[in-house]
């Protein structure tokens, strides 16, 4: 009885700690623009501050999952959701960057740079199915949708990649030989290549077993 | 206004406040721009045809002049307003903030943060310094910086700067044309391009020897571009020397072309007869060519070439063709597809 209320207050804090983490960087950001800190061209700064905001989410809620499964740590699976979310909502505030605060929503320039950018698709293509999943993250749809939506949640993963190709090419160099600051996309590359490893049974379940089996000895 | 806003007009006629040639854009201040009109190659007479506002004595003058405070936006005095007749329009751009224009830079061998630049060029060693003009030349010399103020004239020169990542400034360059310096060294016969190389300290530049890029920053010109009358060699900005962010103590200045083609802290210029490799044509050449010159109907994977960010002003403008120096310099391109030699 008291284990589950201490469980309970956890969940309640962990919570709490998730949505203050991914409130922080909308905060900081207009922290900076109250004290005119937005640098020398605020909408790159809008830009880049959200965009990593959202690929860091992103990753964040793809993480839940195999730490859940892998540690057996159920109280994290309701963090997902609401991180997902944040992913979604930074996602958005990245597009009105750039298509209000950038192109002050002249559809003209716009069109002309998605058709001619194809990492502006890639970030729209990420967007869209984001935009979606969030649309439908609610528990109306989740009964609605039956098994539909579980596998229409996971479309995540692929919104993941096209976010990741997106910030890859958004770097300016040469990706093909890497001559260029790509330390942090390379980072969330590797991040989501472990992410998508650890969903391969073959490699959770041993990786399972052994967590379980050395809990189970320290505890002995 | 006519020649550099025909190009753009045709493209954005519906942006265009056909009173101004420019659209939502918050004016600061108004300011005369300086234009030059075209040069004939057997007048050279820069005098005449540039405003030549101050001329800058040597060295140490460069402080004895009342120097404009830095971040103020230089209103000029009476005495040194155009001449009368010189060739100069109302662009109505306003001279980009001294604070921005030394504070948010690419210099990749400092590091790939814009506004970290400043902090860590500032212990960056300019002096001594000197700058060797060697290769195809009949007269090769090791110039001291000491050399370079006493023998060519300084004189002021605003000029557009777009960077390829499509945000623009205006600076007022301190400098003198480049083809002074080469008529010294007296290029020979074969020679065709211009090499420039960046200074490379390692132990200065922290970002020098990661690996990201492949220093020394080298560039290049096609020896007409370089004899080019706006082709210019920096050495102050505001009536104030280079900061080391911005390549003090000296650096080349080519206002047609990308921000990229202007290499700071020069050390070695060097007259060649083929085409040579250029950092950015070297690491992406699908994305930067050698010549790089500014051009809103060659567009690029990453930004926008056709319109661009002004620092200091909110919205976006038309990117002029040439950077809007079109009718000095496109005598150079004659007869070249300017899609194909991008």
């Amino acid at each position: 009885m008291v284990q589950t209320k201490q469980k309970k207050q956890l969940a309640k804090w962990l919570m709490i700690f998730t949505h203050l983490g991914s409130i922080l960087p909308l905060a900081l950001f207009g922290w900076a623009a109250l004290r005119g800190q937005l640098g020398f061209n605020p909408v790159e700064t809008a830009l880049q501050q959200s965009g990593r905001a959202a690929v860091t989410l992103l990753i964040l809620s793809l993480t839940v999952t195999p730490l859940r499964k892998i540690f057996n740590l159920k109280i994290l699976h309701k963090l997902r959701k609401p991180l997902g979310l944040y992913a979604a909502l930074y996602a958005g505030l990245h597009f009105a960057a750039f298509t209000v605060w950038d192109y002050g929503l002249n559809l003209r320039l716009i069109w002309l740079e998605f058709i001619q950018k194809p990492f502006l698709l890639l970030g729209l293509g990420s967007l869209v199915i984001l935009g979606l999943l969030a649309a439908t993250s609610f528990r109306y749809w989740q009964v609605k949708l039956r098994s539909g939506w579980y596998w229409l949640q996971r479309a995540v993963y692929f919104a993941a990649v096209l976010a990741i190709a997106h910030y890859l090419l958004a770097v300016k160099g040469d990706l093909l030989t890497l001559q260029g600051d790509y330390t942090r996309p390379l980072i969330a590359s590797g991040l989501l290549l472990v992410l998508f490893l650890l969903r391969v049974p073959f490699i959770y379940q041993p990786l399972q077993r052994w967590v379980s089996q050395s809990t189970r000895q320290t505890l002995g | 206004m006519a020649e550099c806003s025909a190009g753009m007009g045709l493209a954005y006629p519906s942006l265009l406040n056909p009173k101004t040639g420019y659209f939502n854009r918050k004016k600061i201040m108004t300011k005369k721009v300086y234009r030059s009109v075209p040069i004939k190659p057997d007048e050279v007479t820069p005098k005449n045809i540039y405003m030549n506002r101050r001329k800058f004595l040597k060295g140490m003058g460069l402080t004895g002049l009342g120097v404009l405070l830095a971040g103020c936006a230089p209103a000029l005095s009476p005495d040194t307003a155009i001449p009368e007749g010189a060739p100069t329009e109302d662009l109505q751009d306003a001279l980009t903030d001294y604070e921005a224009i030394t504070n948010y830079i690419n210099y990749y061998e400092f590091t790939t943060r814009k506004d970290g630049v400043a902090e860590l060029a500032k212990q960056f060693t300019t002096d001594p310094w000197s700058v060797e003009v060697s290769g195809l030349v009949e007269n090769p010399q090791v110039f001291s910086m000491d050399e370079i103020l006493d023998n060519f004239s300084q004189e002021e020169r605003i000029y557009r700067m777009r960077c390829v990542e499509g945000w623009s400034m205006v600076i007022p360059w301190l400098g003198f044309p480049l083809h002074k310096l080469l008529e010294e060294v007296k290029p020979t016969a074969e020679a065709r391009y211009v090499l420039f190389e960046t200074a490379l300290v390692p132990e200065e530049m922290p970002n020098a020897e990661t690996g990201m890029f492949p220093f020394p920053y080298l560039e290049g010109l096609r020896l007409d571009e370089a004899m080019h009358d706006l082709t210019i060699l920096a050495t102050g900005l505001y009536n104030e020397p280079l900061t080391p962010q911005n390549g003090a103590p000296i650096r080349l200045v080519v206002p047609w072309k990308y921000g990229f083609k202007s290499s700071k802290s020069l050390v070695r210029i060097a007259l060649v007869a083929d085409q040579p490799p250029t950092l950015w044509s070297t690491v992406a050449p699908q994305e930067y060519g050698f010549y790089a010159n500014v051009n809103p109907e060659v567009d690029h994977p990453r930004w926008s070439q056709a319109t661009e960010r002004r620092i200091g002003e909110s919205g976006r403008i038309p990117t002029l063709f040439m950077n809007g120096y079109t009718e000095e310099v496109m005598p150079l391109y004659e007869g070249m597809d300017l899609r194909i030699n991008y």
